[in-house]
Parts: structure tokens; C-alpha cells; sequence
């Protein structure tokens, strides 16, 4: 025989090798070693044999990641820009210091075998001390200056409020603008992409944020600013954009199931273009309703209370749009119905929501064949029905 | 040196293992049931770290859905905290404490089990959550309403009902542990063991459970309003009763802004033990880590509002002045550590790898909390990435660290066995970069404007290859405990080989046998500076820096027994001056100080001390 046989030969390798290495380390290192390695790979697995789910597309931040937060859009946000190089710089001149030290100290300072037995004990050095207490006593004291100067111009807000205001209202899992100076247009989102605020560029708008039930953020990255939503207050701040565009924001205080989903935009337009805009919407708003959609199918549903439909289950036919006749009943409460998945982008959500023994009409989009569930989108875990679509 | 184990005069009367380990008050043996509980959790913690950051490794994942993610979260949150940490640190003081102070147990053993009963029978409660249609998901902090009411609606089910349950339970029992410490300290230190000789591990215990003390309280009344609101129709956080939620918030975090320093001050405590050991020098400034650690003790109690800049109702400037003012008694600190280490001899034993892994990466911590203290950027990334950046850095990269160089500290004393100084160095490069992996790159992710506690994310750029990234380290620090689980199985199963002082130690734990017996010591050291243990060994005059006086004739290397008595501090009773000395340190002769009774120098490498026999004296 020329050559031993592969298996041999690869065998022998594999002998060789461990080996070398059970020499080079402890054959419990190796364990550990392959152990680690495992779960590393397990990782890898489980990441890439995941399904993919409902994917959420609205991008908040289009600008590579970096060191620095986003450049800002707003005036305001530039009180962000100002400081945050300072402390940037700060922090970067503590860190390289106090870990160059470590890393001399563990470099000089070693323990060998030519030192004494005890090195000198030296139990403190009061010049040293009260420098190292005094010079970041400065430091700080400079930080919090420059930050009550510029929080007073973040926070500034008009004597009287500007032309434009929007009142946001956050609610699980959705927002709804209203624009009350400009003839009481409302919007409010649906599914993930939630609705867009539309608003002058280069002049003070007022947003004022209401909840209807927990607590909300509203967070455009882009504007380096946050304000909580919080039911039962009123929070408002003021900003000017400076440059025209679309900003995308989403909700940043953790309100339940799909907080993850809870999204906005905000589009800022030169003042032209906004008028016109608001024009526009003014007339789509007072046009009669289109007329209800021949072969459409219509459903009463009413809403009794926080906790129920009536009835708690319809049936409907695909192909079709539903409108639903929809009363609300509760003395206390608004209300109104949604249906979850129901198109790719995720939920059907009718608009306006129906004020305590109001009645609406709303239009779903065709639904294809299957079971559904319909929900209040004010009380979406407590009030459900399901909904059978058939062909 | 070493306290001989005296033949006992009475039998051992004949208790089974399991009945003596379930009733026993002994503060060891609670020490030890903490420490493994704690573990435990750690464990179960971590499972939950690794399925969330699975979920988030790339973009638009479906490994779990929401409802389970949003457990997920809280879950994580809450074990970690209330039944890893804190029990984890109780167990290593209810261990080390009373040795350190050379008292023979706590002051009050019965409620001491007690108090450890209460946490696997808490964390059970908390954990029945998944029994029972779902776990708390309303994340650790259970912000009202969402927590509560709002509206006459109920938001969360009955897991909430069993976080508060389990949260109350728990809390009590570190109210208990609290009390049982300020007193055992106060009142049961050994003679000469005055407050400013205390081991700076006693004094952090003891600001941590004065801190415990005052906070936790007011987060079980938080509790108990919020179940007053969800079940019997209160109204302290729903506004439609006239309530206000932002009033949780000021509750809860006047809880828990304490609550971060009831975390992190017992490792402060550890590494300020370990530096002076590793580096053969004293502490540098004692007084000033006193001072820092009852500063930021106090100054904790003002702050707590700057976890709410954003719900624009506080008072800015107020808790911006003092979250920037905290940050300097934990700099003294900073620069304390580095002086004690600096003209040192530093043994890079993995106690020490810890200590200055904890060192080197808490400061990243701290100085992100000197950025969110700048109100304009806490707008911009609070409740975002840069906050869990924040947050896991003090507490991961601080409190694990601390909790693991303790660990590898103490366990020789609790065990009476060495831990593999090679499997305890694999730990610790695993943890170190995994650590970083897992939480430098979402200080970027938060910069960059991505929110916390959300399920899925959309692929902004550099979002998908940064929580990748996170994911990678998360995996790693998981991977490297392993070595350290495999190192404690290993070295449980081998004969005992530490002695009673394998790191030539400075305090008085050191001074008897690895483990102790039950009455801890025969006999104590005098105890005549922070480092009673060491003036034993290496003779107080070397020790300190300060001159005694010359008697004419008479060269400096004294012994003590020639000190006047002015510096010797107050006599033990019965004994007369000079004679302490003599009864302590009978090889030490007149020549010079580094006579010193103990076998060998301790070696220029890693290899602790050759051990200190019995027979040794």
C-alpha cells in the first residue's frame, strides 16, 4: 500500500492536532473553548433559521450611524449640536486618562520577583486629593451652566401660540393629528405607518400632546427631542423647522403590546405649499361622502361598554368592502371598530372615532376569505369579536 | 495566626444535611443559600437576555412575538435586579461582614434566614406569572397606567398582580437584611475596631443598607397604591379619578435611583477590598472612600427625578445640578483606586483581572451619566439604546464584575479550595470583551435614535450590523460562564489547599480557617488600623507611615511593644499595654520589622501564597 486509506490519514490528523493543542492549553480550556464556540454558532443559527415576521419599514434616522446625534432639523435641536461635542471631548479626555494610568500602572507597577517584600505604604497625599475633588467640581459646574442656558431656549415657547398648532393625540397603538386653526382637520394613522403631520418650514409651530390612556412618547430622532404623552396633562413644546422634508418619528415611552409599531411622520413644506395643502385637505374634508360602494355589504355593530361588542361575532363576504353601521353605545366612552391584519401592512383602522353615543360609518377595504379579529382600537385587548370572511 | 480548631466539648448532635441547610441561622450557611440562589437567577436572567437579543439580532426577526418580547424585557429587568444582584450581594456581606468586624454571627440570625426564605419563595410568586396567562410585561419599572388603570380600564393582567406580589415580598426581606446589618455593624464589631477601621466592604454594606432602609419602603407603598388602583377602585395614578401617573413615577424612582446605588456600592466595596490586597498597599485616602461613599449615599436620595426629564413635569435644573454634583465623590473614587494601586506590586490573580476590568469599563458607565445629565441630550436619548447602553455598562461591567471578582476572591475562604487561576482567566477575557461587544454598540444605536423595549426594528443604516454586533457579545459573556461554572465544579471536587490566607489578606476574615468554624474565631488580632490582619504579619511599624518616636539609644525598628501607648489605641481589657504585642507576634524580635513569621514571600507570579498551616503560628 502506497497510502494509508483516508480515514486513517484523517484520523491521524485530528489525533495530531488535539494533540497540539491539549499541549498548548488544559484540556478544560479546550472544553470551555468548544463550548463557547457552540453557543456562538447556536446564535448564528437561531438568527438566521428565524422566520421573518411583520417587518416594520419606517426608517426614523436615513443618516449612517455615527458618533454624534443625527444633525438636527430644528432650531432648538442645534442647542443638542452645541453641547454635545463639549461633553464629547470631556468624556473622551477622562477616559484616555484614567485608562492610560491603568494601563501604566499594570504595565509598571507588576509585582517581580526582584521587589522587596512590601512596596512604600503610603496612605494618601492630601494635595492630590483635594485637586482630583476640585477639578471635576469645575468640570461639572461648566456642564450644568451650559445646560440651564441652553434648556431655556429649547424650551421657550411664544407668548401666544404661532399659527399653526397641532394637537397630538396618542393613543395604543396609533396618533391622531388635529389641526384646530386650520378649519379642524383631523388625521389618524393606520397599521405601522402611522399618520403624517404636515407643517410649515421656517416658522414656530406648537405641538401639544394629549393621551387617552398610558403614557406615550412623541420622538423624531431628527429633531434630537422627545416629550412624553401622558394622560391627564397637557404637554406642548415649540419648534421651527429649518429644512423642508419628511421626518419620521415613533413613540418612545413602552405603552404595551405594539409599542414597537407605533410610527409617525412629520413633513415639513415651505408656507406656500402648506396653505395649499391645508386648502386641499379642507376641501377632500367637506365633500359629501363618496356613496357607499355598490355590493357592498353593510354590518351594525354597536359598542356597549370598555368590554364588549354587540354582537361579538358577524360574518361577512370576501371581495368586498364592509361598512360598518356603527353605534356607540357607551355613556362614557369612545369607541370605535378595527380589524387586525387586515391588509399586508397590518391593521384596518376606522376613522373618526365615535365620541360617547355618537354613530359612524366606516369602509374597510376588501377582505380576502378567512377569520379575522375586530377590535376597538381605543380598548384593543378588552373589546374583540371575530369576524368570519367567506368566500 | 491561624485559630485553632479546639477539640469540641460536646458532640455534634446528629441532624441530617438537608434539615440543617433548611434551618440553619449560621450567616455562612445563609451567605452560601443567597449566593446560589442568586445564581440561579442569574441563569434564568440571562436565558431571557439571550432570547432578546436573538429577537433583535437582525431587522424584522419573528423568533418571538410581541406579547412574549414584552415579558421578555420585564422579566429580565426584574430577576436581574431584585433576585440576582441584590441577593447575590446580600449573600457575599451576610458571608464576609461579620468576620470582617470579628463578630461571631449577625445580630439577629433568625430573622437573617428569614430573610433569605423569602427570596426563592418571591421569586417563585413572580415567576408563577407564566402560569398564569402570562408574566409581568409592563417592563421593570411597571410605569402607571399601563401598570394600572386609566380610564376605568385595566391595561395588564394578573402577572402584574404577582410582580407586585413577589416585589413586596422581596423587598421586605431586604428591609429585614437592611436592619440585621446596621445593627450587627454598629453593634457587634470586635474591641479596637473603631467606625474608620472598618473594611471599606463593611462600610459600603453599611450605606447600602441604610439606603435600603429609607427606599425600598416607599417603593412598597408605590406598590401598594398601584394594587389599590388596579383592584379596589383607587385613583392615585388614573387621571379619570383625579390621578396622576407622573406621581408613579416620582415614587417609583425615588426608589429607584437609590436602588442603582444599593447595586453598585457593594462592588465598589469588593474592589476597594481587592486593590490593597493585590497591590500590598493600604488604601489610599481611607477617610476620603468613606467620605465618597457616604456622598453618594446621600446625594442618591436627590436625584431620582432625572429618570424623568422627559415627562415635563420637574423641576430641570434642580436634578441636573445634582446628578452632575454625584459624579464627583464617584471620580475621588476613581482617582483613589488608581492611587492605591500606583508604586504598588500588583498579582495579576483573577480577583484583580475583575477589579480592574471593573474599573476600566464602569468609568464608560459613569461618564454616560455625566451625559444625561445634560437636560438637551437626555431629550434626545432617553428611553432609547444609549440608556440600555448606560445602564448595562454600571451594571454588568460594575455590579457582575465586582460580584465575580468577589467571588474569586472569597471563595477560597467560603470553600477552603483555590479556584483554577487559567479556567478563571478565560472567564474573565470572555466577559470582558463580550461585555463591550454586547453594549458599545448601542450607545450608537441610541445616538442614532433607536427607542427602547421595542420588539422589531426597521433597518435604518448601521442598525441591522450594531445589534448583530450586541448580539454577538450578549452570546459571549453567556459562553464565558461556562469556564467559571466548570471551574467551581472542578475545584469543589478537589482536597482543600488555601489555608486560611491564600492572598496574604489585610482584614480579619483572613485570620482563621478557610471555611471558619461556626463561632468564626478563636481569637482575634488586636486590631489596631483598617488592616488588622496585615500589622500581624508585616509588624505595625513597617505599616505605617508614621514615625514612632525614638526612645534614646534605640533604633526606629521597634516593635510595637516599645510604642507609647498614645498609639496604640484602646487597650484590650485585661490586658496591659505592651503586652498585646508580646501575646500576638512572639517571633518578632527587636531587628528589623520584615522578620516577619509567615513561610515565604509570596511569589513574583500568579501563584497565590504558600499556605499558612495550622500548626503555624
Amino acid at each position: 500500500m502506497l497510502a494509508a486509506p483516508a480515514n486513517t490519514q484523517l484520523r491521524e490528523f485530528f489525533r495530531t492536532l488535539l494533540g497540539y493543542l491539549t499541549r498548548l492549553t488544559s484540556r478544560r480550556v479546550l472544553w470551555s473553548a468548544l463550548l463557547a464556540g457552540a453557543l456562538g454558532a447556536v446564535a448564528l443559527v437561531l438568527a438566521a433559521c428565524a422566520g421573518t415576521g411583520q417587518n416594520v419599514t419606517n426608517i426614523t434616522n436615513p443618516n449612517p450611524v455615527s458618533w454624534f446625534p443625527p444633525v438636527p432639523v430644528t432650531e432648538q435641536g442645534d442647542q443638542v449640536t452645541g453641547i454635545y461635542p463639549l461633553i464629547f471631548a470631556v468624556a473622551v479626555a477622562v477616559f484616555v486618562l484614567v485608562e492610560g494610568l491603568l494601563v501604566i500602572i499594570a504595565l509598571r507597577f507588576r509585582r517581580r520577583s526582584s521587589d522587596p517584600d512590601l512596596p512604600a505604604q503610603m496612605h494618601g497625599n492630601n494635595l492630590l486629593e483635594v485637586t482630583w475633588t476640585l477639578i471635576p467640581a469645575l468640570i461639572v459646574a461648566f456642564l450644568f451652566w451650559q445646560t440651564v442656558d441652553r434648556l431655556a431656549k429649547i424650551q421657550h415657547l411664544s407668548d401666544s401660540p404661532p399659527a399653526v398648532v397641532v394637537e397630538v393625540t396618542g393613543f395604543q397603538w396609533q396618533w391622531t393629528f388635529d389641526y384646530p386653526n386650520q378649519g379642524a382637520l383631523s388625521f389618524t394613522g393606520s397599521g405601522t405607518t402611522g399618520p403624517e403631520m404636515v407643517v410649515p418650514a421656517s416658522e414656530p409651530i406648537r405641538i401639544r400632546l394629549h393621551s387617552r390612556d398610558v403614557i406615550h412618547s412623541f420622538y423624531v430622532p431628527l429633531f434630537n427631542y422627545k416629550l412624553d404623552v401622558i394622560p391627564g396633562r397637557t404637554n406642548e413644546f415649540e419648534i421651527t423647522i429649518d429644512e423642508p422634508g419628511t421626518y419620521g418619528g415613533q413613540c418612545a415611552e413602552f405603552c404595551g403590546l405594539s409599542h414597537a409599531d407605533m410610527f409617525f411622520t412629520v413633513r415639513a413644506v415651505a408656507r406656500a405649499e402648506f396653505d395649499q395643502w391645508v386648502t386641499e385637505q379642507q376641501a377632500a374634508a367637506s365633500q359629501t361622502p363618496a356613496p357607499l360602494p355598490s355590493g357592498g355589504q353593510t354590518l351594525t355593530l354597536n359598542a356597549v361598554s370598555v368590554t364588549a361588542f354587540d354582537p361579538a361575532t358577524l360574518t361577512a363576504k370576501a371581495g368586498q368592502p364592509i361598512v360598518f353601521d356603527f353605534h356607540n353605545l357607551d355613556t362614557t366612552n369612545p369607541h370605535n371598530v378595527a380589524i387586525e391584519n387586515a391588509t399586508p401592512e397590518g391593521a384596518w383602522v376606522g376613522t373618526p372615532i365615535a365620541n360617547p353615543g355618537q354613530t359612524a360609518s366606516y369602509s374597510t377595504p376588501p377582505l380576502q376569505a378567512g377569520t379575522y379579529t375586530y377590535f376597538c382600537a381605543v380598548h384593543p385587548t378588552t373589546m374583540r369579536g371575530t369576524l368570519t370572511v367567506q368566500p | 495566626m491561624a485559630t485553632t480548631t479546639l477539640a469540641p466539648r460536646t458532640a455534634v448532635y446528629g441532624r441530617s444535611r438537608v434539615y440543617e441547610w433548611l434551618t440553619t441561622t449560621d450567616h455562612k450557611k445563609i451567605g452560601v443559600l443567597y449566593i446560589t440562589t442568586a445564581f440561579g437567577f442569574f441563569i434564568l436572567g440571562g436565558i431571557m437576555a439571550l432570547l432578546i437579543r436573538t429577537q433583535l439580532a437582525v431587522p424584522g426577526l419573528d423568533f418571538v412575538d410581541a406579547a412574549t418580547y414584552n415579558q421578555l424585557f420585564t422579566m429580565h429587568g426584574t430577576t436581574m435586579i431584585f433576585f440576582f444582584v441584590m441577593p447575590m450581594t446580600t449573600g457575599l456581606a451576610n458571608y464576609i461582614v461579620p468576620l470582617q468586624i470579628g463578630a461571631a454571627d449577625m445580630a439577629f440570625p433568625r430573622i437573617n434566614a428569614l430573610s433569605y426564605w423569602m427570596v426563592p419563595l418571591s421569586g417563585l410568586l413572580l415567576y408563577s406569572g407564566y402560569a398564569f396567562g402570562g408574566a409581568a410585561n409592563a417592563g421593570w419599572t411597571g410605569y402607571a397606567p399601563l401598570s394600572g388603570v386609566s380610564g376605568g380600564r385595566l391595561f395588564e393582567g394578573v402577572g402584574i398582580d404577582l410582580w407586585i406580589a413577589g416585589l413586596v415580598l422581596v423587598g421586605t426581606s431586604s428591609i429585614l437584611g437592611a436592619i440585621n446589618f446596621i445593627a450587627t455593624i454598629f453593634k457587634m464589631r470586635a474591641p479596637g475596631l473603631t467606625l474608620m477601621r472598618m473594611p471599606l466592604f463593611v462600610w459600603n454594606t453599611l450605606v447600602t443598607s441604610v439606603l435600603l432602609l429609607f427606599a425600598v419602603p416607599v417603593l412598597t407603598a408605590g406598590f401598594v397604591m398601584l394594587f389599590i388602583d388596579r383592584h379596589y377602585g383607587g385613583g392615585f395614578f388614573d387621571p379619570a379619578l383625579g390621578g396622576n401617573p407622573v406621581l408613579w413615577q416620582h415614587v417609583f424612582w425615588f426608589f429607584g435611583h437609590p436602588e442603582v446605588y444599593i447595586l453598585i456600592l457593594p462592588a465598589f466595596g469588593i474592589v476597594t477590598e481587592i486593590l490593597p490586597v493585590f497591590s500590598r498597599k493600604p488604601l489610599f485616602g481611607y477617610k476620603a472612600f468613606v467620605f465618597a461613599t457616604a456622598s453618594i449615599g446621600a446625594l442618591g436620595f436627590s436625584v431620582w427625578a432625572h429618570h424623568m426629564f422627559t415627562t415635563g413635569a420637574v423641576f430641570l435644573p434642580f436634578f441636573s445640578f445634582f446628578t452632575f454634583l454625584i459624579a464627583v465623590p464617584t471620580g475621588i473614587k476613581f482617582f483613589n483606586w488608581l492611587g492605591t494601586m500606583w508604586g504598588g506590586q500588583l498579582r495579576f490573580s483573577t480577583p484583580l483581572l475583575f477589579a480592574l476590568g471593573f474599573i476600566s469599563l464602569f468609568l464608560i458607565g459613569g461618564l454616560d451619566g455625566a451625559f444625561l445629565a445634560v437636560v438637551p441630550f437626555d431629550f434626545h436619548v432617553q428611553d432609547t439604546y444609549w440608556v440600555v447602553s448606560h445602564l448595562h455598562y454600571v451594571l454588568v461591567a460594575g455590579s457582575v464584575f465586582g460580584i465575580f471578582a468577589a467571588l474569586y476572591y472569597w471563595f477560597p475562604k467560603i470553600t477552603g479550595r483555590m479556584l483554577h487561576e487559567g479556567l478563571g482567566k478565560v472567564h474573565w477575557l470572555g466577559m470582558f470583551v463580550g461585555t463591550n461587544l454586547a453594549f458599545f454598540p448601542q450607545h450608537l444605536l441610541g445616538l442614532d435614535g433607536m427607542p427602547r423595549r421595542i420588539v422589531h426594528y426597521a433597518d435604518n443604516p448601521g442598525w441591522g450590523p450594531l445589534n448583530f454586533l450586541s448580539t454577538v457579545g450578549a452570546f459571549t459573556i453567556a459562553a464565558s460562564i461556562l469556564p467559571f461554572l466548570w471551574n467551581v465544579v472542578i475545584s469543589l471536587r478537589k482536597a482543600p489547599d488555601a489555608g486560611d490566607d491564600p492572598w496574604d489578606g489585610n482584614t480579619l476574615e483572613w485570620a482563621t480557617t478557610s471555611p471558619p468554624p461556626a463561632y468564626n474565631f478563636d481569637s482575634l488580632p488586636p486590631v489596631r488600623s483598617e488592616r488588622p490582619l496585615f500589622d500581624l504579619k508585616h509588624g505595625a511599624v513597617a505599616a505605617h507611615a508614621v514615625a514612632i518616636p525614638a526612645a534614646a539609644g534605640e533604633t526606629h525598628e521597634e516593635t510595637r511593644a516599645d510604642a507609647p501607648e498614645e498609639m496604640l489605641g484602646e487597650p484590650i481589657e485585661g490586658h496591659e499595654a505592651g503586652q498585646i504585642a508580646a501575646e500576638a507576634q512572639p517571633g518578632v524580635s527587636e531587628a528589623a520589622p520584615d522578620a516577619t513569621p509567615h513561610d515565604a514571600r509570596p511569589k513574583a507570579d500568579d501563584e497565590p501564597t504558600p499556605r499558612r498551616r495550622k500548626s503555624d503560628k
